[in-house]
């Protein structure tokens, strides 16, 4: 004869098992989304490159580098932050995530300046599809890090009273995926169109 | 100032008040629609209906809140039929007809996009509702207030369409909208944009949904249910699922550039600046391909359900069949092109698509075999059901053939965008999916609703579709081929007038079949105390739904089954034949506990509609609210860290007894 | 069926340890840089730079989904998220290389 406690518990596993699996499907459609983007972006690119307006005599490779440290360094932070819930030590999961706000922060703060210099210096969304292609794709990957920004707010606010501590772990776990898939989706950004651009 | 941001660009001006016909669909809406709030509220059924079915998070209502939805739309989707064919039966020579070419082709834009998204995919969301989570032993889907919020936003993306009719224009652009036509500067209306807001919205429904059964299917099962015990239907919606994961995100990136480019001046699609109008065609078919995949295998599943349970036989090749459908699914992918050969592919790219077009054709096959196979030396009952069945077998086999010619690229060329194509595509529409949800729809109502369909007029009904369905799209195979293109609204070649006015004939046989659909549904309603299930097993079925009663109890299962076999119901019933019913009382009841009602679904639905319809005429300060509302709403609710609740053993035990003792007493009279 | 070996979820993701994280920022940090170096020294061919760059991208994306999303094949569940994973890139391979071949097709008839 169980418990109830044990009984809960393992309701509780197994239900958290399958909140999580379907998060990770949706992650799963946000490729098929950015797949799709990039496609976009490629063909638009290389099917009919004009020469008179490009990506390469606008970008400062040394932004978009200090960006990806930026970013990456807020994945990192958050694993910490993930260690932290899973000891449930509250105060240090808020710490490491606001120090991951604050370094994400920093990234859309970089992106955004870029993107407003861009458009001073006349390379529009509106004025070639290449450009179009450009802010749509980069400018998708910065919405979804700010909704994650805004998540992680919400986090923070809300750790100290999610009583049970497998709720916590486990709204932590789906910030944790969306935050890690979103660093991984910014290697192919600065990759394809940021590096291969400036070659 | 404020009142072009509160206002943007509506005005009083949006109202078509010239056209007699909107006009006249709109007064009958309204009429329809007041009715409908007059007899709630005579019958003070407010709180019952807010509490019980909006709040729902019950997959069982929502199933039935879907099917409403659809047969609702149903309605103007068929009304949009028949001024086409009447249009069209008339408009020869020097005639024009009676509608204006800009109002033909909204009709038929919206016409397509009503009976893809509104029709058939929340007919096959409330078929999947009412039959999954019963079929594999569950209590609920994985995310039940999920399942809500997918309705909603489904429902509210056809509410949007619906508000196009009356405030504004909607697309005259076909049902996918190629630009660039659909680009702002020759649709300078907000017709795309409705068509845009509606499609996207529902889409995000959709795409909920999809990984809502696939959890579920997955994860949800009943001890002893292995995969490859589960039954057809699951599988065809696991992989139906499965598809909409992989192509819906497409169709949103896609609809999302083409507003980037009406609303931003963007030049994606735009025909200079660097713009590439085929890159639209291509993605939008990356997704359409995969949608129609999506309609068609639930309702293959449901004709494996319907086979096997009235002939009364294990349904053939079940290994086959899971590898057809699995195989369909891969390839689906793969064939995307056959959609526009003639568009400026070159040979070899059309020699790759038409080929794979031409091999998903065999895993179809085999299934077809399979169905044939199962009723062989089967004790076959003609039920309604099994008729649509039969009418399915011919129908979609020769829509299928047609399609199998057009994989021919060479072939493709001479009957591309004719009505040899419309033709083509409705027979497999109709009567692969379109019967199969009927076939389906009656299979399970007893579930859903505890009484059966009036058999006459179900058989009626059948007559009348399957005989106006021939009638209305043979003539069509035949002008297509002769050169009579999609999309006319007037023709000055006599030639093509009869056939059409044979196929306008066709599509009042149609008519006249839906209306004894209707009459069916009335007559069943008024007799629905005789044509009661008392049972739960109205057609001695073979899987797990009909072990319970018809409708099935909140909780579904008192006590999760184990199975052992596939059809496990039938086997247990055949090792049972003959007992009574006393050793089916478990010992032990257990308290069980079920998510609570919530109104977030419809909430953030109704902000994601005041987003949508915001952004549609421009309107800055709506569509702030709505986007705040959407986002303030989920973050709320997820303030809200309990949401289940615990229902207790004695509720338990009285709805089952009561349920015992019903069979009991059936089985006396008897 | 052991009672306590579901008392703990399991999301399918292996055991989470700071020294896998460690490596795993380390590893992203030299191969980010390695893959900027490259571009801005603009010393070595085009081919050979498309080839450094790409398997950076590549090398980094597997180093990111080991060591930060932590997938592994270990459990049930990390299996069946391993399987949808590889599903998902197979069909976005389709989707990406399938629209290339088709526009530089007919990009090449139609001049567009």
């Amino acid at each position: 004869m169980q418990s109830n406690s044990l009984t809960e518990t393992m309701h509780h596993a197994e239900a958290d098992s399958n909140d999580v699996f379907g998060f990770w499907l949706y992650i799963l459609t946000d490729c098929i989304l950015f797949a799709t983007l990039f496609a976009t972006y490629l063909v638009l690119n290389y099917s009919n490159p004009m020469q008179s307006i490009q990506l390469k005599q606008y970008a400062d490779l040394h932004d978009v580098l200090t960006e990806t440290f930026l970013l990456l360094a807020s994945n990192f932070t958050f694993c910490l932050s993930i260690l932290n819930i899973y000891q449930k030590k509250v105060l240090k999961t808020q710490f490491w995530l606001i120090l991951t706000f604050i370094l994400g922060a920093g990234f859309i703060f970089m992106e955004v300046s870029e993107f407003i210099h861009f458009a001073q210096e006349g390379f529009r969304w509106d004025v070639i599809a290449h450009a179009s292609s450009f802010f749509t794709l980069v400018g998708t990957h910065g919405l979804h890090v700010s909704f994650g920004l805004l998540w992680i707010l919400t986090m923070i606010i809300q750790l100290p009273f999610i009583k049970a501590q497998h709720i916590a772990i486990r709204r932590m776990t789906y910030l944790g995926l969306f935050w890690n898939f979103l660093d991984i989706v910014w290697i192919f950004v600065f990759t394809i169109v940021y590096l291969l651009g400036a070659i | 100032m404020i009142s072009h941001l509160l206002f943007g660009n509506l005005t009083l001006d949006a109202i078509p008040f010239h056209s007699g016909i909107i006009m006249g669909a709109f007064a009958f809406m309204m009429l329809a629609t007041f009715a409908i709030l007059f007899v709630i509220t005579y019958y003070r059924k407010w709180s019952y209906i807010w509490y019980e079915w909006v709040c729902s998070v019950d997959h069982k209502k929502i199933g039935i809140m879907y099917l409403i939805l659809g047969s609702v739309m149903f309605l103007r989707g068929i009304s949009d039929m028949v001024l086409m064919r009447a249009q069209q039966a008339i408009a020869a020579g020097q005639y024009h007809g009676y509608l204006p070419a800009d109002h033909f082709d909204q009709i038929f834009t919206a016409h397509g996009v009503i009976m893809i998204f509104f029709v058939a995919m929340p007919f096959m969301f409330g078929l999947m509702n009412v039959a999954i989570p019963l079929q594999i032993g569950a209590r609920d889907v994985a995310y039940p207030y999920l399942n809500s919020l997918s309705f909603w936003l489904t429902f509210v993306g056809a509410m949007i369409c619906n508000a196009s009719l009356v405030i504004g224009d909607f697309a005259a652009t076909g049902w996918l909208a190629y630009p660039p036509l659909s680009e702002t500067y020759y649709s300078p209306t907000v017709g795309v944009d409705y068509y845009i807001m509606s499609l996207q919205i529902a889409g995000v429904g959709t795409l909920l949904a999809g990984i809502n059964f696939i959890v579920t299917i997955l994860k949800m099962r009943c001890p002893g249910m292995t995969p490859m015990k589960m039954p057809i239907f699951v599988w065809s919606v696991l992989c139906s699922m499965i598809l909409v994961v992989l192509a819906f995100p497409v169709l949103t990136v896609t609809l999302a550039l083409l507003a980037l480019d009406r609303y931003l001046g963007m030049h994606f699609f735009t025909d200079f600046a660097g713009g590439n109008v085929m890159m639209y065609i291509n993605l939008i078919w990356v997704w359409g391909h995969p949608e129609v995949y999506i309609l068609i295998l639930p309702a293959f599943g449901i004709f494996s359900e319907i086979v096997a349970t009235f002939s009364q036989k294990t349904l053939f090749g079940y290994t086959t069949m899971v590898w057809a459908i699995g195989v369909i699914t891969f390839l689906s992918f793969v064939v995307w092109l056959h959609h526009f050969f003639t568009m400026g592919a070159g040979a070899d790219v059309n020699t790759f698509f038409g080929i794979a077009t031409m091999v998903i054709a065999i895993p179809t096959g085999v299934k077809i075999f399979n169905w044939l196979f199962t009723m062989y030396k089967g004790r076959i009952r003609l039920t309604t059901p099994m008729l649509w069945v039969t009418a399915f077998f011919t129908t979609f086999a020769l829509g299928g053939m047609t399609g199998v010619m057009m994989a021919i690229p060479p072939v493709d060329f001479q009957v591309h965008n004719s009505v040899f194509l419309v033709a083509h595509f409705h027979n497999v529409i109709i009567g692969g999916v379109l019967f199969g949800y009927f076939a389906g729809f009656i299979y399970w109502f007893p579930k859903a609703f505890g009484f059966k369909l009036d058999e006459k007029w179900g058989k009626a009904a059948f007559v009348l579709w399957v005989l106006g369905f021939y009638v209305a799209f043979m003539p069509l195979y035949v002008v297509g081929l002769e050169g009579f293109m999609r999309r006319n609204d007037h023709y000055s070649n006599y030639y093509f007038q009869p056939y059409l006015i044979v196929a306008a004939l066709g599509g009042g046989l149609i008519l006249l079949g839906i209306l004894c659909q209707g009459i069916q549904l009335i007559v069943s309603f008024t007799n629905r105390e005789l044509l009661r299930d008392h049972t739960g097993d109205p057609w001695d079925g073979r899987t797990l739904e009909w072990s319970l009663a018809s409708p099935a109890p909140l909780y579904n299962f008192a006590v999760i089954p184990k199975v052992e076999t596939l059809d496990a119901l039938w086997a247990y019933k055949q090792e049972h034949l003959g007992e009574s019913i006393a050793h089916l009382k478990p010992q032990h009841y257990a308290p069980i506990h079920l998510p609570k009602n919530t109104p977030a679904g419809c909430i953030i639905a109704i902000f994601a509609g005041i987003l949508g319809f915001a952004l549609v005429w421009h309107m800055l300060i709506p569509a702030l609210i709505g986007f705040l509302g959407i986002i303030g709403s989920v973050i709320i609710k997820s303030f809200y860290f309990d949401p289940e609740y615990e229902l207790d053993e004695a509720t338990i035990k009285k709805t089952e007894l009561a349920h015992f003792k019903e069979i009991a007493e059936c089985k006396a009279i008897r | 069926m052991n009672p306590h070996s579901h008392s703990h979820p399991d999301f399918g993701t292996a055991p989470k340890k700071l020294s896998i994280y460690l490596i795993g920022f380390i590893c992203c940090i030299l191969l980010t840089l390695l893959s900027f170096w490259v571009v801005m020294i603009g010393t070595l061919s085009k081919g050979l730079t498309f080839t450094v760059i790409y398997s950076s991208a590549c090398i980094q994306f597997l180093v990111q989904v080991i060591c930060f999303l932590r997938l592994n094949t270990q459990t049930e569940q990390s299996r069946t998220n391993v399987m949808s994973f590889i599903f998902t890139i197979v069909i976005l391979i389709a989707i990406i290389i399938g629209s290339l071949w088709i526009m530089r097709n007919v990009n090449a008839n139609l001049m567009i």
